[in-house]
């Protein structure tokens, strides 16, 4: 579904991406994590084209990007990208958040986007919140409409750009519980994030990243219980000493 | 046609001289007075006092209320009827001061607004006096809120005085007026007149961005 | 001293003022519709990303900005006659003050559009917006109600600059005053006069431009972060 070979970025000088090969096959869910500035925001980003790759080969969906054939904005249509500041449209409603891609992008007439976008709101617990504002909103709440606004356009994968931590402690398990609930329809979803606890009950496969490049990936119970190298063993006993 | 007209120009070189010397001279004199006064109306402002602040506000008010057309009129005509005489050169000092001094004292409160109650809260329990508080943790981080605006007042400054030439002050625009009566090409005259301007305008306004660029990338704002 | 202060005077010449008053309010506002029309233009123009179209406003922009209102109005005055284009006085002021004020306006809409952020511009293309179907439904929404307070801002400073207009002589508010002067040696009555019309206009905008930055204010803009 998603297929990096040899990919390389730089910001600058600043050597981002460093030979990233990486596979995601459909229904599969990657949890990426890594301190920060290790290019882990960064790789999910190229996925949907937000950031543009230097060298190497990136295929999503069957789609190499970059190519002249490859159209951006339709393949985006598939991809639902949820970010850590949320980024709802402040001066539209949940609802309206939630349809305004379906409507304008995917052309589906207005009644039956509402109806959809009813039924995800409704999916992410949110059945009462149709017309309230983002502002009217807590932090777990917006992500959660921020994810059925994906969620509405069907998409084919999911990423995930650190969804919870711009989030209050007591909320981060709300969002965690919707998007749990993503996974286990089946969507392929990667995620950016370093909560294990959801890595553990979800994911098929945690890639750790450091200084822009791959250095371990296994699944979550040999990550976790037994790192292979060094720097992942310093970066767990980090997270994890609280 | 033109090269007999740029002939005429030419000999009025001096004029042209002398009305960009008037206008760096009026706005100099009044943009130094002017920041002074403005940053002592934006202190006391700001100072807790509620009948200095409405005061001051009020009369900031009027000013920024009325045409500087209007003002400089005012001032021109109407203090010597009180008894002070004044020529073209000081009411138009007076004038552009004034105008000068009350946007200077916007900024400047606006200024002094933006620094965090945290700030003198720590300034008052090191127990620095109230001069000291304002004078070594107040307005030094209102001053790098205040400054790109200041900057710019003072290109609008400029431009204003160009206005004093309604009362016969032989400034830049003036001259400009006097040419344009012998050498009817106003396209021509006012050009000129107005590169004049540009020279002395521009790299403050480019000074004034380059000051706000700065900030706003210090304060990590996002850009498009 | 002024014990000789004519209210009398000023009474009889109340239907020059309210004449001027009128004059200088509608010549203001279409100064002001034509300087939006101008800015929305310039904005449009400096947002592209060809240079072709981005650097004529850049400069024209600058130059307005860097060249006070007077001498632009006389270069239209004096100059238009030469292209043979003649106006009445009237319309060279309404020009001169729409072409000002655009280059203004151009700046404010600009620093409207840029202060959305620019998760709000990544959410429009990662959910497959075109360019401009990202600026119909998300940028020029929220930039709009950001660039109303600064509007009403650039339209107070307008109708004071429209008193340049008397300098060539337009009959406006600022005329009247001058004709009161002159007329009757009394400076004092028709130029005091003149700026409590002004403070009428001013007052007048300066609440709205207040009033409606609450009313924008109401549903703040920016969700949290």
């Amino acid at each position: 579904m998603i297929e990096f070979r040899g990919v390389n970025k730089w910001f600058g000088a600043l050597h981002v991406l460093k030979d990233i090969t990486l596979s995601v096959e459909p229904r599969e869910v990657v949890v990426v994590c890594g301190p920060s500035g290790s290019g882990k925001s960064t790789l999910i980003r190229c996925i949907n084209g937000l950031e543009t790759i230097k060298d190497g080969d990136l295929v999503v969906d069957g789609q190499r990007l970059g190519d002249r054939a490859t159209n951006m904005t339709e393949l985006r249509t598939e991809i639902g990208f949820v970010f850590q500041a949320f980024n709802l449209y402040p001066h539209k409603t949940a609802l309206e958040n939630v349809t305004l891609a379906p409507i304008h992008v995917r052309k589906i007439a207005r009644a039956e986007a509402e109806a959809s976008g009813r039924e995800m709101l409704a999916k992410v617990g949110l059945g009462d919140k149709f017309n309230a504002y983002p502002s009217e909103l807590s932090g777990g709440q917006q992500q959660r409409v921020a994810i059925a606004r994906c969620l509405c356009m069907r998409p084919k994968i999911m990423l995930f750009d650190e969804p919870t931590s711009a989030l209050d402690p007591e909320m981060i398990s709300e969002v965690l519980d919707v998007m749990v609930g993503v996974a286990e329809e089946g969507m392929t979803m990667m995620v950016v994030t370093h909560e294990m606890g959801f890595a553990r009950k979800v994911a098929q496969r945690v890639v750790f990243m450091d200084a822009g490049a791959v250095v371990e990936t296994g699944t979550p119970e040999e990550f976790f219980s037994d790192p292979k190298t060094d720097r992942s063993r310093a970066f767990l006993s980090k997270i994890l000493r609280h | 046609m033109i090269w007999f007209q740029l002939q005429s120009l030419m000999g009025s070189y001096p004029l042209a001289l002398r009305g960009l010397g008037m206008t760096i001279a009026l706005s100099g004199i009044s943009l130094v007075l002017g920041t002074i006064l403005g940053f002592a109306l934006g202190v006391l402002r700001t100072s807790g006092s509620r009948w200095l602040d409405s005061a001051i506000g009020l009369w900031v008010d009027l000013i920024r209320g009325t045409p500087f057309l209007v003002q400089i009129f005012l001032i021109f005509f109407i203090l010597p009827e009180l008894g002070i005489e004044l020529d073209a050169f000081t009411a138009g000092i007076i004038a552009l001061t004034n105008l000068a001094a009350c946007f200077i004292c916007e900024i400047v409160a606006a200024g002094i607004r933006s620094v965090p109650t945290g700030q003198v809260e720590a300034a008052l329990a090191s127990g620095l006096s109230q001069w000291q508080r304002m004078r070594q943790v107040v307005l030094p981080q209102a001053m790098r809120v205040s400054l790109p605006p200041l900057v710019g007042q003072y290109v609008l400054l400029i431009k204003d005085s160009s206005v004093v030439s309604a009362i016969g002050l032989t400034d830049l625009t003036r001259v400009g007026w006097l040419v344009v009566q012998r050498v009817p090409n106003g396209l021509l005259v006012f050009a000129i007149v107005g590169i004049g301007y540009f020279v002395v305008c521009y790299p403050l306004i480019l000074l004034a961005r380059r000051l706000e660029r700065r900030m706003s990338a210090a304060h990590g704002e996002v850009q498009l | 001293m002024l014990e000789n202060f004519s209210f009398r005077t000023i009474v009889e010449y109340l239907p020059l003022f309210g004449q001027g008053f009128a004059a200088t309010l509608w010549l203001s506002i279409v100064s002001f519709a034509g300087a939006l029309a101008v800015g929305i233009i310039l904005c449009a123009m400096n947002l592209q990303r060809s240079r072709l179209l981005q650097l004529p406003a850049k400069i024209y922009i600058d130059a307005i900005r860097a060249t006070p209102l007077l001498a632009q109005l006389y270069f239209l005055y004096f100059g238009l006659p030469r292209l043979g284009v003649v106006l009445p006085e009237l319309f060279v002021g309404i020009l001169a003050l729409a072409l000002n004020s655009g280059a203004y306006i151009a700046e404010i809409i600009r620093a409207g559009i840029l202060s959305i952020s620019r998760g709000q511009v990544e959410a429009g293309i990662a959910s497959g917006m075109t360019y401009a179907q990202r600026m119909r439904l998300v940028i020029l929404p929220q930039a709009i109600r950001v660039t109303i307070p600064p509007l009403l801002g650039q339209a107070i400073v307008l109708v004071k600059d429209s008193a340049l207009l008397s300098l060539i002589s337009v009959a406006e508010l600022t005329r009247a005053g001058q004709l009161l002067a002159s007329d009757r040696f009394m400076p004092a009555e028709g130029f005091l006069t003149t700026a409590a019309c002004y403070l009428v206009l001013y007052y007048g905008l300066k609440s709205l431009a207040v009033f409606s930055a609450r009313w924008l204010g109401v549903r703040p803009i920016g969700s949290r972060t």
